[in-house]
């Protein structure tokens, strides 16, 4: 499997399936502030983008406008409408615009970014796009990554501000997700900390060029900071690829280096805690197989960390094949791991396989009916947390399900010890 | 269609998988990418169709597109026929398979012969200039020429509902309201609600019916079909209000040679009448000295429009205010179709009266959503027992609205 297309459907019967990429476009441009949006397709895609992006105007002036396409247009093309559309925005005082094209407009092979150079001149606002037509994007993550990747157009480049840190990842305020130590840490040294995703402004996203360093936190962003550094010489460091306690080390030890200050051994008493759960997890995980389903973010990083502990790899659940996934999958094929890979679209359908295959440990979520695989449900909680406390999250989490099965004697004892 | 702040007219492809979606003992597959059925299902359980039509999409790649593979769709067939067993298996395309020109009937005609035990029932008028109401009225027009089974008229009155679908606010309790007068008035019981609440079978045995009862005006071309085959009179229209009810029972009974229970009509009479009794001087009130208070604007589809704008103004002599449909093929001197930029200027414009219109409509004027009698909707419609708009209890329904309009304001 080189790419997202190589990632086959465990069962052809699609029920209910994954989201479409439109619907995290239409979430995710609702949150940020100042950015208007244009959903362009058909009379379904619109209708639908309805139940993420309700209304037709944000709080502060943004506008969520719709292009539908007629019949004549999905011959000829809809350059001439898409262009009007665009200047109704701007009259109407979008400040800057992503077009979201969907299917048809793709598959017509719509070029919206000649009609953007057409039209830019003469308009106030500036205008980016993305193209997420599903046949191309099959599942949501990139009705984000992509999104996000698009909001680089409109960036400029700055002049750099050597204690700027950008984020990339977390809102401003976010009332969900507990702040990594790591962010605070930052702040007290002296790092001034831009956060961007969605729920941050079109000013914020815009000013991040002038940063000296952007910090990953979710995959999500990774694209939009790999551009970046192509486009504004912002370097990055991804965290939320990283989960064994060495890793995060290094990386710690790369951050301080960067700018010069020591740790002074503050993350001490988390990193031993991350660090004897990871002990524990290798002593009681080694040799369990296990399935990833749907509901993971980050499945092969997650993957190679879990085979890394012992565990053994069955068959994965795959939302989306990221460009940096290629580097994950060689590890786990050098750890002699080669495990299946697909893409669960209809979860009654796919059960029965999975108590076939009757792995130790399912990660992710199972449907109702599930008697006998024992699970570690929705891991989506540890979005946007990284470093030694997101491990030991995790490491818990999965330690507690096992001690719970061994509790219950539903299992556990084919790869482990037994008392007499 | 070009650009839109609000919803756009539903495609007629929607209209179809609106109409069959309710159907039970049947599986919808549509082959297409997976984003379109995986929201047409949290629409549809939104208005509060449940455990109806399975619901499947094949989805759909570059390499189908690229190289014309109907592969998945026969995967997915043969799956769902394997797991589901379902009578019949409707096939729609969406969106892409009508840019590409999958030919649906043909891969049906072609499989079919695998499947001796279900009827695989492709569905047309997937274009992009066929809106909503068009593909309902296909929808319904192919389901009776489809699947209706040679069958004697039922010894005892039976009737059936034609057109009472989910693309309709309230739909069910409308018909629900439909069936306990027709229950109440004639003693006779319906033999299919196409589509809100029948299955395959009931589809198959709606030739046995005594009369037709058509509720929306895409409804026709299937009583007619239905008419011609079995010889089936058929009634069309949407009641609405005391007298209203009264007149649409007595023309049934006259069509279909029944004879009504005047005591049960007499107590419904009564009923209302006294249920409304209490605010009728109010009314009386409005309608004399605040008369530019007591004006109706209505917005939606075209036959709900009629039927209560005849009620109002006809049997409480309220005044028409600004009305509209939503359907171009329905447009009408008196209640013309409004695109986006008319009916938006007309909500803003409507400053005193009574406004019933979609909850996208009221809900974005910041008006009273409670007065919403039409799509689209904006919230979750998880029981079907909310009171009806048609029928009796309909007609105290309305008032009860209306009154409450002039108290808040």
């Amino acid at each position: 499997m080189k790419s997202n297309n190589g990632i086959k459907f465990l069962t052809p019967a699609v029920s209910p399936g994954n989201h479409c990429p439109m619907r995290i476009a239409s979430v995710n441009v609702e949150k940020i502030r100042d950015l208007s949006s244009l959903l362009v397709g058909m009379p379904e895609c619109t209708t639908h983008s309805r139940l993420f992006n309700p209304k037709p105007e944000g709080r502060h002036g943004e506008l969520h406008w719709l292009y539908v396409l007629d019949a004549h247009e999905v011959v000829f093309g809809c350059r001439d409408g898409l262009i009007d559309a665009l200047r109704k925005m701007d009259k109407a005082g979008a400040k800057a615009i992503l077009m979201i094209a969907t299917c048809v407009p793709e598959l017509i092979g719509e070029d919206i970014q000649a009609i953007i150079n057409e039209v830019q001149p003469e308009l106030s606002t500036r205008v980016t796009f993305v193209m997420l037509g599903q046949f191309k994007n099959i599942s949501y993550p990139p009705g984000s990554w992509k999104t996000m990747e698009a909001l680089g157009t409109l960036m400029d480049g700055k002049a750099t501000v050597s204690n700027r840190v950008n984020v990339l990842g977390r809102a401003p305020e976010e009332e969900h997700i507990p702040m990594p130590s790591l962010l605070p840490a930052l702040t007290r040294r002296g790092l001034a900390l831009r956060y961007l995703a969605p729920g941050s402004s079109m000013d914020d996203l815009q000013s991040a060029p002038d940063a000296a360093l952007n910090l990953v936190v979710s995959p999500f962003m990774q694209p939009l900071a790999a551009r970046m550094e192509r486009e504004f010489d912002v370097p990055y460091i991804a965290l939320h690829t990283l989960y064994d306690v060495e890793s995060i080390d290094r990386a710690y030890t790369v951050l301080a280096e960067r700018f010069g200050f020591s740790w002074d051994n503050a993350f001490e008493k988390e990193r031993q805690e991350a660090l004897s759960l990871q002990n524990q997890a290798k002593e009681r995980l080694g040799g369990l197989r296990y399935v990833f389903c749907p509901r993971i973010d980050i499945p092969l990083p997650l993957a190679v960390y879990l085979t890394g502990l012992g565990m053994e790899p069955l068959l994965l659940h795959l939302e989306e094949y990221y460009p940096e996934d290629r580097g994950y999958a060689e590890e786990l094929i050098d750890m002699g791991h080669n495990p299946w890979i697909c893409r669960m679209v209809n979860a009654q359908a796919d059960l029965p396989i999975l108590e076939k295959l009757a792995p130790d440990l399912c990660f992710g979520y199972l449907p109702e009916p599930n008697k006998t695989i024992t699970c570690v449900p929705d891991l989506f909680d540890f979005y946007g947390q990284v470093g030694y406390a997101r491990t030991s999250h995790l490491l818990k989490r999965i330690l507690d399900v096992l001690s719970e099965m061994n509790a219950s004697g539903k299992g556990g004892t084919a790869h482990g010890s037994a008392s007499i | 269609m070009g650009l839109h702040r609000f919803k756009p007219l539903p495609s007629g492809r929607m209209g179809i998988l609106w109409t069959l979606a309710a159907i039970r003992d049947a599986a919808l597959v549509e082959f297409g990418c997976m984003g379109h059925m995986l929201y047409s299902g949290v629409t549809l359980k939104r208005a509060g169709v449940h455990n109806a039509c399975k619901l499947y999409s094949t989805h759909i790649d570059e390499t189908d597109i690229a190289l014309g593979g109907t592969e998945r769709l026969n995967h997915t067939i043969d799956n769902v026929v394997k797991r589901d067993q379902p009578r019949v298996i409707f096939l729609l395309p969406s969106s892409i398979p009508e840019v590409i020109g999958t030919d649906l009937p043909a891969l049906c005609a072609e499989l079919q012969p695998e499947y001796p035990g279900v009827r695989l029932l492709p569905f047309g008028y997937g274009g992009f200039n066929i809106t909503q109401h068009r593909g309902v009225q296909e929808a319904l027009l192919l389901l009776v020429k489809a699947l209706p089974t040679d069958v004697k008229r039922t010894q005892e009155p039976t009737f059936n509902i034609i057109g009472s679908c989910a693309d309709l606010f309230r739909f069910q309790a409308d018909a629900i309201e439909l069936v306990r007068i027709m229950e109440g008035t004639f003693g006779i019981k319906p033999l299919c609600v196409m589509t809100s609440d029948t299955s395959i079978e009931e589809i198959k045995n709606m030739g046995g019916a005594h009369i037709n009862l058509v509720i929306r005006r895409e409804g026709e071309p299937a009583a007619k079909h239905l008419q011609q085959r079995f010889g089936t009179p058929y009634l069309l229209g949407r009641t609405y209000g005391i007298d209203g009810t009264t007149r649409w029972l007595e023309e049934i009974a006259q069509i279909a040679g029944l004879t009504a229970d005047a005591a049960f009509l007499k107590g419904q009479r009564e009923i209302s009448r006294q249920q409304l009794a209490s605010v009728m001087p109010s009314f009386s009130h409005i309608i004399r000295a605040h008369p530019e208070e007591a004006v109706l604007s209505l917005g939606g589809h075209a036959d709900v429009v009629r039927g209560i704008l005849t009620f109002g103004c006809g049997e409480l002599s309220l005044a028409k205010g600004t009305c509209w449909c939503d359907c171009p093929d329905m447009t009408s001197e008196d209640i013309p179709y409004f695109s986006e930029d008319e009916w938006t200027r007309a909500v803003q414009e409507h400053k005193k009266g009574y406004l019933m219109a979609s909850g996208e409509a009221l809900e974005w004027a910041g008006r009273n959503t409670e007065l919403q009698i039409s799509n689209p909707d904006t919230k979750w419609r998880l029981h079907p027992y909310e009171p009806p708009f048609m029928g009796f209890r309909g007609a105290v329904h309305l008032v009860n609205l209306w009154i409450n309009e002039n108290i808040e304001d």
